[in-house]
Order: C-alpha cells, then structure tokens, then sequence
C-alpha cells in the first residue's frame, strides 16, 4: 500500500474525472460544457501516469533488491531525506489524501446539481448593462429563450424586441414569499462556484404553483413591468399558455 | 536461463496483480455495499440543502481546478526533468530589478487559471531563477494571459478600459510585489520541498517522478481550498453584500475580502465581477486584480509549495499591493 499510495491515488482522481466526463454527463452539474475535453485528457493522463509508475516503482525495486550494495546508500539517504524535509516517504504526500474525498462522492454518490437552495441565497441583482437595443430575435413562435436572455431583453431593451413574441423557456420552481412563483434558472461561467440566478415571475397559471425544484418548461408572452433598466422591472414578468413538468436537462445551468 | 527467469518473474507478477486485483475488488465491493446500505439511512437526515450545495460547490471547485492543475504541473514537471539548469538565468537580466518586470509580462504565455501558475514559479526557483522573479511571474501569469484579458472583455462589453485598467493594475502589483521581495524578502521564508530524488537526473522517469509528486501535492491543497471555498459560498449570505454599496472605500475593501473568500477561477472571475452590479467599477477592478493573486485555494496551494510562513506574508501584502494599485488605476483610467 505504501509503495503504490501515489499510483492508487491518480487512478482514483483519474477514474473519477473520467466517469464524470467521458462515461457520463455528469461533469455538466459542476463545470461549463467546454470544459469536457480537458476533463477526458486530464483524466486520461492520470490514469496512465498513475500505471505507468506503479510499472517503474515496481521494476526499479526489483532491480534495487538485485544490486544490494549500491542501492542500499542511495535508499537510505533518500528515505531520511523524505522524512525529515516534507514528511512522506513512498506513499506520496500525505497531504494527497484529501483527494480521495471528492475522487470516491463523485464514483459513489455524485453530488447534485445546484438547485433552488442555492438560488434564494442569491440576492437579486441583474446582469451589469446599460439600456439599449438588441438583436434582433430569430424568427417563429415560440422562440426558445434562456431566462437569462429574456431578463436582459425583459429589463433593457429598448427595442422591445419581446413585444408580441411567444416565448419558451426550461427552468425549475422557486416560490417568493407573496404566493408569486418564479421560473429560476442558475447561470455558471466557469465552475459552480460562479452561479448566479436568473429567474422569470409566472402569471396567470390556471393551476398554482407547482411545488418547489420541480422542472418546467413554460410557454407564454412577456408581461411589460416598471420603468426599462430600474429595480422596479426586476423580475421580469411572463403571462403564461402552459406549464409542462419536464425532466432535469441534461445541463442544469444556462452556459454564458 | 535468462528467458525462463524472466518468464518465471512475468508469471509471479501477473498472479500477484491477480491476487491484489481480487482482494481489492473484494475490499472495495464490501465498502460499497455496506456504505449504500447504511449510507441512505445516515443521508436522508444529514443530506439537507444546504450540505448537498456544500458538495456540489466543493466537488466543482476541486473538478475544475484538475485540468489547469494538471497542465501547471506537466510545465513544472518539463521545466524540472528537461530544461537545462543554465537556461532560466541566461535568458532573464543578471540584474534582480531589470528580471522582475520581464518576468512578470512574460506571465502573459500560461494560459491558465492560478492553479497552473503555483507549480511552475516552485519549479523555476529550482531552476535557478530569483525567487523575485518566480513570484513576479506568479502573480501575473493567471491575471493577464489572453484567454482571461478576452473573458474580461466579454464580460464587459464597450469598455476596453476595465480590460486595460486590469492588466496595468495586475501588471503593477506583480511588478511591485518582485521588487518587495528582491527588497526585503528572506530566503528563510521560503522552504521549497526537495523533491523525492530517487531518480534524480533527467529524462522521461524524473518527468513521470517529478509530474507524481507536484500534482499529488498540489491536489491536496486544491482540495483543502476547495473545502475553504465551498464553505464561505455556503454560509456568508450574498445580500450583505447590499449593505455595502453604498460607500465607495468600504466597497473596494469589500470586493477585495470577497474575491479571497469565494476563490473564482480567473477565467470567470470577470463575469461574476460583471455581475455585481451595485458596485463602483474601482471595486469591481479591484475583485478581478486580487481575486487571480490571492485566495483561500491559492493560500492553500502556496502554503504546500512554498510554505507556511512564505504563503501567509506573501499573500497579506500581495493583498494590499493589489488594492492599492487597482484603487490607483481605477482612479486614473475608470
């Protein structure tokens, strides 16, 4: 176990990349999509560098063992030096264990996806902009929108682009403290530590709110709120036709 | 008789990476079936919301930061195995005060965020190069390489200023903190982990060796200052961030405590700077110049690479010098 402490280990945190990246779609519950082929290669080269010196430990021991004199100077000497100056000797540094702690949640139990809890956390800002025009929208109805785009487009457009359009779009339920129940939607740039929430008021359902993290996807037109680029226009408001329980996208985050 | 011995020896290793393989398979099936009895009865009460954000945070920290930590590592690991001892103190000027700011703009070619940068200054001071120099590249590496100048650029659009304005300010502060050190700076401070030299020398094995060694190391630090981010992400509440808006030096001092506590990457840390919108855009520069320099994940990684008493000054002062200058710059170009 010693001897092959530091192989074990890259095997793990490489296995671990790998099943997230490459054998799953789980590495989008904690890192942005463009991230995937780094994770596959990083994995990749863990993997084998954790093989390729479990090989050489082996073999250069067996070749120590058969040169008795002169690998026993040469063992001792490195041994005290190990010891003395940073406190591991073969097994690796023992500061390297903590790797097995995110390494074995994500084989075994892969932590979820941030969800609401992380979302009312968040207080309410907006996306840093001025009020202007945007692009134009693509054409046909419903257009499919990120919830973060509408709010931009909701808040500060000053071309309306959103005016007499029929928009769709995929987020889960939060619920505020007025019975008003949101669209929400975490946004992440690099990894899930940068989220930040984008969330969309829905009025005029027939059924109520449903219940809190359940994922929907709504379709409706945009309800004109408050003064373009104030406070008052935050959150942006959507007249709902339907409500429809989806499954959890396969990436639980809008990417920027 | 050598054929047959080694025939012999291929033998007793494959049944003994047999045996291991069946006794482990034994070991880890026995782990896993007693932790997915026991572990949903013990989960479903400890696995409240706030836990399950702990992980993912801390999971997506740690994720994340493998690749840029990797890549750190495999320079660091070339520096160390392939390139001569001579060539570092050729190309950098005799002099310590002319090689800090070429060091420093040369960070400009690691295109990676500061989990990348750590490695490879330790791997330069082995190399020969002035610590001066190594730290002035340390700092600047993750702040001003292109693929964090165009993210910031993106995140603000038509204002080329806040990208100017964070180059010449983390410029400035790498620059300052080299000189700091060449100054004042002790070699005492700085205990730079001899590697493990059984193999000492060149070549492919001290590459492997060496890769082993910086990643193991470093990793667990990236996973202790994951364990910190995560924390912070969790239980400080955004919305004291509201009460601070108002007042433009708290603000600055603010943003600067935030940028240590929540540890975003530098290739992000411009959008969620861009985000917060209440701020002045002093306090914003400000969070990206210190938020690439220090952090509780780079605390920690230092703290493995150089040691504690080198990664405490280091970054207290780094601190500093970063809000200082970024405050200057902001109030000359923002």
């Amino acid at each position: 176990m010693r001897r092959y402490g530091s192989s074990l280990l890259l095997v793990l945190v490489g296995a671990a990349v790998l099943r997230i990246s490459l054998f799953s779609e789980l590495y989008l519950r904690y890192v942005q999509a463009g991230l995937r082929p780094y994770l596959v290669v990083s994995g990749a080269v863990l993997v084998l560098l954790g093989v390729a010196m479990a090989v050489v430990r082996r073999t250069t021991h067996d070749e120590h063992e058969a040169g008795h004199e002169a690998g026993h100077d040469d063992d001792g000497a490195d041994d005290e030096d190990g010891h003395h100056h940073h406190g591991h000797g073969g097994g690796g540094p023992r500061i390297a264990w903590l790797l097995t702690l995110p390494a074995l949640a994500l084989l075994l139990f892969p932590p979820p996806a941030l969800g609401s809890y992380s979302a009312e956390r968040e207080a309410a800002r907006t996306a840093a902009q001025g009020v202007g025009t945007f692009p134009a929208l693509p054409a046909g109805n419903p257009v499919a929108l990120t919830l973060a785009e509408f709010s931009s487009r909701a808040i500060y457009d000053s071309g309306r682009s959103l005016k007499g359009r029929t928009v769709r779009m995929t987020g889960f339920v939060t619920h505020g403290d007025d019975g008003a129940w949101y669209v929400t939607r975490l946004l992440v740039t690099c990894c899930a530590a940068d989220a930040s929430t984008s969330k969309v008021e829905v009025r005029g359902d027939a059924d109520g709110a449903p219940p809190v993290d359940t994922w929907v996807t709504v379709t409706g037109t945009w309800h004109p709120k408050g003064k373009l680029g104030t406070d008052a226009a935050w959150p942006a408001v959507l007249d709902v036709s339907s409500v429809k329980r989806v499954k959890q996208p396969a990436d639980p985050y809008e990417q920027r | 008789m050598e054929n047959q011995r080694t025939v012999a020896d291929g033998l007793r290793l494959a049944v003994r990476a047999l045996v291991y393989a069946v006794l482990g398979g034994a070991a880890l099936l026995a782990i896993a079936t007693v932790v997915s009895v026991l572990g949903p009865m013990l989960a479903l009460d400890l696995y409240t919301p706030p836990v399950a954000a702990w992980w993912t945070v801390f999971t997506a920290v740690a994720v994340q930061g493998v690749p840029f930590l990797l890549l750190g590592t495999v320079v660091s690991a070339a520096i160390g195995a392939f390139v001569p001892e001579k060539v570092f103190t050729r190309l950098l000027p005799r002099n310590q005060a002319l090689a800090v700011p070429v060091a420093g703009a040369a960070g400009v070619v690691l295109p990676g965020c500061e989990c990348a940068s750590v490695p490879v200054a330790g791997s330069l001071m082995r190399r020969g190069v002035a610590p001066a120099a190594a730290l002035a590249f340390l700092l600047s590496a993750p702040a001003i390489n292109p693929v964090v100048l165009v993210a910031t650029s993106i995140a603000f659009p038509g204002q080329p200023k806040m990208v100017l304005g964070r180059l010449v300010a983390s410029l400035a502060t790498a620059v300052v903190m080299g000189w700091l050190w060449a100054r004042f700076g002790r070699e005492e401070w700085l205990r730079l982990p001899k590697r493990e030299t059984t193999h000492s020398g060149r070549g492919l094995r001290a590459f492997g060796a060496g890769l082993q060694h910086d990643f193991l190391h470093a990793g667990g630090f990236l996973v202790l200052g994951a364990a910190a981010a995560a924390t912070f992400n969790i239980t400080v509440p955004r919305s004291v961030l509201d009460l601070f808006t108002d007042s433009a030096w708290l603000s600055v001092l603010l943003l600067a405590v935030l940028a240590v506590v929540l540890c975003v990457c530098s290739e992000a840390d411009a959008f969620v700077a861009a985000s917060l919108s209440g701020f002045s855009p002093t306090a914003r520069l400000a969070f990206m110049v210190v938020g690439p320099m220090v952090d509780l994940k780079l605390i920690a990684l230092q703290t493995g690479t150089f040691g504690r008493a080198f990664a405490v000054r280091f970054s207290s002062v780094t601190w500093v010098v970063a809000v200082v200058s970024s405050v200057l710059v902001g109030w000359w170009l923002l």
